[in-house]
């Protein structure tokens, strides 16, 4: 579960239970919950996510809807998926979170910033990395932002050992 | 593809009800009006890229195809080679 001390409201722990798409039952932290007000592009209606990683899935974190077991998103920090990874996020999206606008959040300090993975058989695996999954880590209010004015593509191809060994 | 060119304040039309015109022209970027009917959604095609992406996303994978990909991974700390 992600445990980052983000959530004031949660002063007593209340454990619920949630179906995974990969996990079976899962029990959760109601203050864990992220909040996607506008849910994510084809999937409107999935508004509450928890993240879930574990140590022999690092760096994956899985975002699972907590109303539709089927749900859940395979991503990958940005950074991790791409080093240097900057962020464009337009003012209107900042403002939806609940940012600052006049500047970039800080990957890590202000924000959790995910590229959604799409991993099909017999394909390289991609990112995208146009449209990152952006959570306020302060209120855990998360979007997933279109960047119009990114140099990212929606399926950028995924660092390989291959690539590393060059 | 039907290339045109326009200058700012000049407009294309498609079909009957549709008209795109130019509103401002910068060195990188453009600014362009859309007036079409209800009925036509205008959305910027990254909508739509992004759309179907995460329609992708939700739909594949094996918890094995991902294994397969971890093992890939540079970017995994420990990650085999």
């Amino acid at each position: 579960m992600l445990n980052q001390p983000c959530m004031t409201t949660a002063q007593t722990t209340t454990l619920l239970r949630c179906e995974t798409r990969y996990f079976g039952p899962v029990e959760y932290d109601d203050g864990s919950v992220l909040v996607f007000p506008d849910g994510v592009p084809a999937f409107e209606e999935e508004k509450r996510f928890i993240a879930i990683h574990q140590p022999i899935n690092e760096p994956l974190i899985f975002l699972q809807s907590l109303s539709r077991p089927d749900v859940c998103f395979v991503t990958l920090p940005v950074l991790a998926a791409c080093a240097g990874y900057q962020t464009r996020i337009a003012p209107e999206d900042l403002d939806a979170l609940g940012l600052e606008t006049r500047e970039q959040p800080v990957i890590g300090r202000d924000v959790l910033c995910l590229a959604v993975l799409c991993v099909e058989e017999n394909a390289p695996p991609t990112a995208n990395l146009l449209a990152p999954i952006v959570v306020n880590l302060r209120t855990r209010c998360g979007r997933q932002v279109i960047q119009t004015d990114s140099r990212y593509s929606h399926q950028e191809n995924l660092p390989v050992a291959e690539a590393a060994c060059s | 593809m039907l290339v045109m060119r326009r200058r700012e304040g000049e407009s294309i039309l498609i079909g009957d009800d549709i008209e795109i015109q130019i509103l401002h022209a910068g060195p990188s970027r453009i600014k362009i009006g859309i007036t079409a009917p209800k009925c036509v959604p205008v959305t910027a095609k990254e909508v739509k890229l992004v759309r179907q992406q995460n329609v992708a996303a939700a739909q594949t994978r094996s918890v094995a195809a991902l294994r397969a990909m971890l093992d890939q991974l540079s970017a995994r700390p420990g990650g085999e080679k």
